[in-house]
């Protein structure tokens, strides 16, 4: 893991110092509420529907066993007991109070970690494969690159007051699971003749105008792309609209202009850059990549625990992934338990997971962007002991990848700009599949629930989507289908009219019906079906022929 | 209002006209033009001995006149709001791309927490109220350790 350099912390202890001036110019009034605004965004602070929330940037999804504590212990003397994991691998606290966060600031800071980056209109936290450097079929790590990326973004003084905010995700492997092609930009470390660069894709996003990212450049040498990122910003910067909040991210520009226009205007101004400034040396590079070598370095011969329990053999299968270095598995923990709010954990969890990351997994852990968490490195023979330990805690729901395994936004419960309830969905969907073999048998899918067009839930790139809307003071809820965030990245197809809440677990029922209908092979999962067989079959049976 | 050179004060030497007849000695003062009254006045003004400034809004482009950039002996960009952050790309790219070595001056509505993106992207002068220069200064300070970039 990345370890911070002086001159991280005391950018970060700065920083504190700096927060704690501006709240105290917002209350002696020397700040208006709209200038306080975006710099208490820089810093994560948002205001609720109920209260504060504070967001906290996870970088890259890389997290401690001493940070993880800390959450625990802010959880519990700050807040309510609980956090909530996101899906750009942030948490986020939802009752925090104005006067605490301060304070909120500096223990994080005690352990290397902040708010930056996690709200306003800048560049935000850089987001990654959760399974980076520890997956067999990856051209390279890609967790150095964010670690450069976030560097060189950080409070970057020409793009902290941007037309809207910008999202970068970055993923070294062909398989992507770190949705890059619904970021603003997308990386993906690709080889070419035997060298290694990136590929970028950009304008992809979601909200009420979904967008699949453009290509725009199929080979970067690697140590241009921080020139090549402010070539893109420094278009966005100046040419991004800014008369309509919703028309103001780079999909808008990029769609307005074509792809080709914008392309021409980035590779011009990519060629202004002729004193590379930021052109990184092999020895910047070398010292980054220092800092995430594994910390299991040799294959051992360790082979699984076995055991007759049948919860322990669903956890094996379901939860349970290879490891690059034989004789260890990567192990995720679903925060998807039956009727909990997806990505939701509370501190008894915290403080016991971390001390299982400390006892097995070298003090690692991870957060995927589907709102789980992982144990990255477990030794093969730990696996049954540390199941029985998950399972003391809560945490050994086997159900990763099934229908249960919820991507869900806070929704009206938290959210001010949601339109209806997500939580509540995402809970009568798993009490309704609890069982693992129910589950099993439907196979692979992915349910995404936003409470809002704003698509925080992904929702557009559910396999099904489910949005809640509001219709004349009564909650809906709109189902697209076929929709996925993977390589393959597609916008799912709206069905047809919404549902009340009353009916919509009716409709989802059908949905599964027709997918079990129409499939040749036990094996073909439902988007497999979905793409064969078109949405007219599922529209047929969901509405008849009227 | 006074103008801000990183922790001095420094003179205003130049005047703001909206107008030509705004000038009662076009050839004594220094001025600074909107850009407007640059491009429609450009004749007579180019033929003006005196230094001119001309003024960007944060709304305006300067694609239309890097080639006139010779003329300026100072570029000033007004910020409409605090938020439209266009002002920040157009300070970088006159200094990277059209090596612009006169001053360049911000105005208009602006945060003294912003202003060491200010400086960092090139600009070298702000124009402030008097009553908030300890702020600005403090802020001016607090530049070491506060920035990767």
């Amino acid at each position: 893991m990345y370890k911070y350099s002086e001159k991280d912390k005391n950018i970060l202890k700065n920083r504190t110092i700096e927060f704690k001036y501006q709240v105290e110019r917002r209350l002696n009034g020397q700040l208006t509420e709209d200038e306080f605004k975006p710099l208490r965004l820089m810093n994560g602070l948002y205001l609720q529907l109920h209260a504060y929330m504070l967001r906290i940037a996870i970088p890259y999804g890389e997290l401690s066993y001493l940070q993880l504590r800390k959450l625990a212990e802010i959880s519990e003397k700050f807040d309510r007991g609980y956090g909530h994991f996101t899906t750009r691998q942030n948490i986020q606290f939802n009752w925090p109070k104005l006067i605490d966060v301060p304070n909120i600031l500096k223990e994080l800071s005690s352990v290397e970690m902040h708010a930056i980056q996690t709200s306003g209109n800048c560049i935000r936290n850089i987001s990654c494969d959760h399974l980076a450097g520890i997956n067999n079929e990856e051209i390279e790590d890609p967790r150095p690159w964010c670690e450069l990326i976030r560097q060189w973004s950080t409070f970057h003084p020409e793009f902290s007051f941007l037309p809207r905010k910008f999202k970068i995700a970055v993923t070294g492997a062909k398989k992507d699971r770190a949705a890059i092609e619904v970021h603003d930009i997308g990386l993906r470390l690709i080889k070419k003749n035997s060298k290694i660069g990136f590929e970028i894709f950009v304008g992809g996003g979601q909200g009420r105008s979904p967008f699949i990212g453009k290509k725009i450049k199929n080979f970067l040498e690697k140590k241009n792309i921080l020139n090549y990122l402010e070539a893109i910003l420094s278009v966005y910067n100046e040419l991004g609209r800014r008369d309509n909040i919703y028309k103001a991210r780079i999909k808008i520009l990029v769609h307005e202009l074509g792809e080709e226009k914008l392309k021409e205007l980035v590779e011009e101004r990519y060629k202004d850059f002729e004193n590379k400034e930021l052109e990184l040396s092999q020895k910047e590079i070398k010292k980054i990549f220092s800092f995430f070598k594994l910390p299991v370095k040799k294959s051992v011969k360790s082979s699984l625990p076995i055991n007759d329990s049948l919860e322990y053999k669903q956890w094996l299968s379901q939860n349970i992934l290879e490891h690059k270095v034989n004789g260890y598995s990567v192990v995720i923990i679903s925060l998807k338990p039956p009727g909990k709010p997806p990505g939701d954990i509370n501190a008894k969890q915290m403080y016991g997971l971390s001390d299982l990351s400390y006892k097995y997994s070298f003090g690692e852990l991870r957060v995927s962007h589907e709102q789980n968490l992982l144990l990255p490195h477990i030794k093969n023979s730990n696996l049954y002991d540390l199941w029985i330990e998950l399972k003391k805690l809560g945490l050994s729901t086997p159900n990763v990848g099934l229908i249960s395994d919820i991507i869900c936004c806070p929704g009206m419960d938290y959210c001010a700009l949601a339109t209806a309830r997500s939580i509540p969905i995402s809970q009568k969907i798993s009490n309704s599949f609890k069982e693992y073999n129910s589950q099993k048998k439907i196979g692979n899918l992915k349910i995404k629930i936003s409470g809002c067009i704003n698509a925080c839930g992904h929702h557009h790139v559910g396999n099904i989507g489910i949005l809640g809307l509001d219709k004349n003071g009564e909650e809906s809820y709109q189902i697209t289908l076929g929709g996925t965030a993977t390589e393959n990245a597609k916008i799912g197809e709206i069905i047809g009219p919404s549902f009340p809440e009353s009916e919509l677990m009716n409709a989802l029922e059908k949905i599964l019906e027709t997918y079990k209908k129409n499939k040749i092979t036990d094996e073909e999962e439902f988007l497999e079906v979905f793409n064969r067989i078109g949405i007219s079959e599922f529209k047929k049976d969901l509405y008849g022929n009227s | 209002m006074v103008i801000l050179n990183k922790d001095k004060l420094q003179k205003n030497d130049y005047k703001f006209v909206n107008e030509l007849l705004d000038i009662t000695d076009l050839n004594k003062a220094k001025i600074i033009v909107p850009k407007i009254l640059w491009k429609e006045q450009k004749k007579i003004l180019k033929e003006k001995t005196e230094k001119i400034g001309l003024q960007i809004n944060s709304d305006e482009s300067i694609d239309d006149i890097v080639d006139d950039l010779s003329h300026f002996s100072l570029v000033q960009l007004n910020f409409l709001s605090f938020r439209d952050g266009r002002p920040f790309t157009f300070a970088k790219t006159l200094r990277r791309k059209f090596k612009f070595k006169k001053e360049i001056r911000a105005v208009g509505h602006l945060l003294p927490d912003q202003y060491i993106f200010l400086i960092r992207c090139g600009v070298d002068t702000v124009e402030i109220e008097s009553q908030d220069e300890e702020v600005w200064v403090k802020f001016f300070e607090m530049d070491e350790g506060l920035y990767y970039q």
